[in-house]
């Protein structure tokens, strides 16, 4: 089995740990990964988007075409980028104006948006192509005992109407606390588990507003589960859940601290990664539970 | 009810712009005008959650009472966190957040987008990446990954590429990166 692999800018240059477990879990369960040499941005919401939406899915699409040109399907970890490219297959498969004009720009470039590929987020790739059999059988470390928040990630639940891959009811997700469990974690739902992280375009706009919502979101988990650690399928989730706490500690907000890991970190230690190597870069601790795993 | 000492400010609908919403429809918020304001956008948005003036549905009212200025002062579309909440709920397919993006459409070609917008779109252009960070070298050189990641940034002919797409779009008349060479394509 072989697929590309879409990166995504968070992931190369703010979370190169995240890439690096990516890099280590998908030949670890027999897929074969493809650089898709020469990707770029997705490109995400604050840019082309906003400006020219023809722009916006010719960037999008050129990026497909080199996965479509190497015969592969694309992975992602990141749920901006997966919304971003799932959103612009969708609108070149139903608009056969938009995606002439998207073909002419790309034609001066030298390539064409077949349909012959798609976006797949890595939650989804795992949980259908992999299976969570599989992966119960090839860990190396449980997780028996840990008690795990979740955060599914926004743009991998909505729109569920473009999506290739969703769940079965996008307002109860279950499929990362599937996940969790068949590592050995519990993973219950709490109230605010559908509430949004705050990263993103409001983080950039008003930090400030942005803390109110992963403030908010944090003493939930805390208040109802007190879970060992958050898990999420979103590269931006991690980044906000992560770095926030130490802001919201020296801020007097909270006085706790809850690791945090991308699904695909988590994963990766339980397959055997060193945990420097996959979530080396972690603002708020994590190092010591991840030791501690290993140890079982 | 106002407090002693506090103000409110009266918005003049006979002022708003006519055709605003016929805008928005040509910039992509083509459903706008099936919106009846039901408000279940507004109650899964995170801007009306973190307290932003302008959430979904105050978007669309102002829009639909032509109140063009009012949203181009104000911040809150550029916080909206695209996470289609709204245009998975909405029971009229109106598709906020597509309104959204056309509302920044009309705002950048307005010259009214925040300074962060701006970095952003500089760095889809120079690098590919609309987030980059020159820095990220030595962190991933330590993790055992190349300096450079396998995409536009260690790869000069397929920045090349992206570079010429976007010069071929309406961004290139913002004055954010170098003109088109073919003139203006428009959107």
């Amino acid at each position: 089995m072989k697929v590309g692999f879409f990166i995504g800018c968070n992931i190369a240059f703010n979370r190169p740990d995240l890439e690096q477990a990516v890099r280590y879990t998908f030949p670890a369960l027999g897929v074969e990964l493809d650089d898709l040499e020469g990707q770029s941005c997705c490109p995400t919401w604050g840019t082309m988007p906003s400006i020219d939406p023809v722009g916006w899915y010719a960037v999008g699409a050129r990026n497909l075409a080199i996965a479509e040109e190497k015969r592969v399907e694309m992975i992602t970890a990141c749920s901006t980028c997966y919304g971003s490219l799932a959103k612009t297959a969708h609108k070149l498969q139903t608009h056969r104006e938009t995606r002439n004009r998207v073909n002419r720009l790309l034609k001066s470039i030298g390539k064409e948006y077949r349909g012959t590929s798609r976006i797949r987020h890595v939650v989804y790739y795992l949980y259908h192509e992999i299976g969570p059999e599989k992966i119960k059988a090839s860990i190396k470390h449980g997780l028996e005992r840990l008690s795990v928040a979740i955060q599914p990630g926004c743009l991998s639940l909505w729109p569920s109407e473009i999506q290739p891959e969703k769940e079965a009811d996008v307002f109860h997700p279950k499929i990362l606390r599937e996940l969790c469990e068949v590592l050995g974690a519990s993973a219950p739902p709490y109230s605010r588990i559908l509430d949004c992280c705050g990263m993103g375009g409001m983080r950039s706009t008003d930090m400030e507003k942005s803390f109110i919502l992963v403030e908010r979101k944090l003493v939930t988990m805390k208040k109802e589960l007190n879970p060992d650690l958050i898990v999420t399928g979103c590269s931006s989730c991690l980044i906000q859940l992560d770095t926030a706490q130490e802001f919201l500690q020296n801020k007097g907000k909270i006085n706790f601290a809850i690791p945090v890991l991308h699904y695909v970190q988590l994963l990766a230690v339980c397959l055997g990664a060193e945990p420097q190597q996959v979530a080396g870069l972690a603002r708020t601790p994590v190092l010591h539970l991840l030791n501690k795993i290993r140890e079982g | 009810m106002l407090r002693s000492g506090e103000t409110f400010e009266i918005i003049n609908l006979s002022k708003g712009e006519a055709g605003f919403a016929e805008e928005i429809k040509k910039m992509g918020g083509e459903r706008i005008l099936e919106c009846i304001q039901c408000g279940k956008c507004a109650a899964t948005c995170p801007l009306a959650l973190a307290g932003f003036p302008f959430f979904n549905k105050r978007v669309i009212h102002a829009i639909l009472n032509g109140l063009k200025e009012v949203l181009l002062n104000d911040i809150s579309i550029w916080a909206c966190q695209s996470c289609n909440r709204c245009t998975e709920t909405c029971p009229r397919r109106v598709d906020p957040f597509e309104i959204m993006m056309a509302m920044r459409r009309v705002a950048v070609r307005k010259y009214a987008l925040p300074a962060t917008a701006i970095k952003g779109i500089k760095s889809l252009y120079d690098v590919g990446h609309a987030v980059y960070l020159s820095e990220a070298g030595e962190p991933r050189k330590k993790l055992g990954l190349p300096e450079k990641p396998p995409t536009t940034v260690a790869d000069p002919e397929a920045l090349a590429e992206v570079q010429s797409i976007l010069r071929k779009t309406s961004l290139a008349t913002l004055g954010i990166i170098p003109m088109g060479e073919f003139g203006i394509f428009g959107i």
